[in-house]
């Protein structure tokens, strides 16, 4: 699903984000990124959704070389991919069910579809009662959750989750844990960048550690450290 | 991929919604610059028909009687021609004079009914070697005099000196709708920039799910759009009023000869407000499409 090859990344002034990147994802696995900050997490995932492009090496999304793809090709590959931030990047003006919508509506999807995916996608992350919300009104677990319906609505093959949990306590992580194993265990392949040493040590699931831009481990059912 | 009017509209009115009070400064200044477009054109066109008759150098017009003979008119003919200090002769007829009257007149029906050919005079126009004042006034009294001519007349300095002051004050006003029409451009540009600017976090979240980069900019382009369209409407509704009106203040044709005319007639607008709608149409466009190239970067 998911094949870096060499891949470095280099940012302005020496910054070497990445360095030399060798991983091989398969379909439906549920793989951890941990290490401190600045050792390359986020540069990892942003590669993947070509926000960012490789200074070095290849990068294979779904058998594509996303490298070679035509900037105007880079939506449709995003399609593919939904993607979960710390932040939750929600639009205060809409509401619960406006927010998830929108994704649709960003990618043309039919009015028929929308009304009857996004019922659909609130009922499975548990917030059915809370459509007509706003974020504000909600706790950061709820937008979380919210943000984590945007993205899977439209059924990507991927998920790519930024520190996820790093603005909740261990009990709301531990629910939105849940939802993100719910949503692999439907097939779709699931990386999350995390400092939650809990959360790894408890689902034991594949572990990749980066230190400084290297990757110094690869461990399945590993633990944080 | 086809992108949903319905999107489109409801995304744009909302942009204008709510960056009203810059939408409506920027739909102004369109306005104002595009009304200065079009007065000027419209100045020229005035000051070109006014002075028609004393274009390509015609210094003097020798009028005949409307009942002056074959022979008489032919003599002052060859006189003319005969001159050595004059360079140039054109004989209107009577036919002539009726088909240029028409056309300046085209929009006035009841001026056209009040003329026919016999009542207009015949004439020769004439362009001397040497255009010096003096030297006009001399030909003219010399022609003034001459059996079965009723009238000379000369191009005075008042004719020049308005051609003069037109042709200066349409060219100034075309430079002062020039940059007012790159204000409004740069307007437009920072409008929909703010517009973005103030949805940057929908634009990211677009970005994010996968939106094309047109289904992202087309709203935005629509908006500036509209802005110059809404400034070009504006504009020609101004220049609609400000026609008839000036046609009503200034004082008609047979009280000042040198005025007759110097309106342009109702159909001789219609070029003017085309050129005006599509240089609004252009501006809106060109500034959306500089903002959404600029600082949209997909």
């Amino acid at each position: 699903m998911i094949r870096l090859e060499n891949v470095s990344k280099a940012y302005k002034g020496d910054t070497v984000a990445l360095r030399d990147a060798n991983v091989n994802v398969d379909k439906g696995e549920f793989v951890f990124l941990v290490g401190a900050s600045g050792s390359g997490k986020s540069t990892f995932l942003r590669l993947l959704n070509r926000e960012e492009v490789p200074s070095t090496g290849q990068i294979f999304v779904a058998g594509k070389d996303i490298g070679e793809l035509s900037s105007w090709k880079v939506p449709y590959l995003r399609r593919n991919i939904g993607s979960v931030f710390q932040d939750f990047k929600l639009l205060t003006n809409k509401n619960v069910s406006e927010n998830v919508a929108f994704a649709l509506e960003a990618i043309g999807r039919p009015k028929h579809v929308i009304q009857s995916q996004v019922p659909a996608i609130l009922e499975l992350v548990g917030l059915s009662s809370k459509a007509g919300n706003f974020p504000h009104e909600l706790s950061g677990g709820e937008q979380q959750r919210v943000s984590i319906a945007r993205a899977f609505v439209n059924r990507p093959l991927i998920l790519l989750a930024d520190e996820p949990t790093g603005n909740l306590d261990p009990a709301t992580s531990v629910g939105i844990m849940r939802l993100l194993e719910r949503i692999n265990k439907t097939g779709t392949t699931v990386l999350m960048a995390t400092h939650d040493r809990g959360i790894v040590d408890t689902m034991r699931r594949r572990v990749i550690e980066l230190d400084r831009g290297s990757i110094i481990r690869d461990q399945a059912r590993g633990v944080y450290e | 991929m086809a992108i949903k009017l319905e999107y489109v509209a409801r995304e744009t009115g909302t942009n204008l919604k709510r960056n009203f009070t810059i939408t409506l400064a920027t739909v102004m200044t369109v306005a104002v610059s595009l009304a200065l477009v079009g007065a000027s054109l419209m100045a020229q066109q005035g000051v070109e028909r006014a002075t028609k008759r004393w274009q390509g150098g015609i210094e003097f017009i020798v009028f005949l009687n409307p009942g002056a003979s074959e022979e008489q008119a032919q003599a002052v003919g060859a006189d003319l021609e005969a001159n050595p200090q004059i360079e140039k002769v054109d004989f209107v007829d009577k036919n002539e004079a009726y088909t240029e009257f028409r056309e300046l007149f085209r929009d006035s029906p009841e001026m056209i009914e009040a003329v026919t050919p016999d009542i207009l005079p015949a004439s020769y126009r004439v362009e001397p070697i040497d255009k010096s004042a003096d030297i006009v006034t001399a030909l003219s009294e010399q022609y003034k005099t001459k059996p079965g001519v009723s009238e000379v007349v000369s191009a005075t300095e008042t004719i020049r000196l308005v051609q003069r002051f037109s042709e200066f004050l349409t060219k100034g006003i075309l430079v002062v709708a020039v940059f007012l029409l790159g204000a409004s451009g740069l307007l437009i540009l920072n409008t929909i920039r703010m517009a973005m600017f103030a949805r940057r976090r929908e634009i990211e979240v677009m970005k994010l799910v996968g939106a094309t980069n047109w289904f992202i900019r087309v709203p935005f382009m629509v908006e500036g759009l509209i802005q110059g369209v809404i400034g070009a409407v504006l504009a020609i509704g101004t220049l609609a009023i400000a026609r008839p009106a000036l046609e009503g203040w200034l004082p008609p044709g047979d009280q000042i000869p040198l005025l007759a005319g110097v309106v342009p007639q109702s159909s001789d607008m219609f070029p003017i407000y085309l050129l005006v709608g599509l240089v609004g149409c252009l501006v809106g466009a060109s500034g959306a499409g500089v903002a959404v190239t600029r600082f949209l970067d997909v």
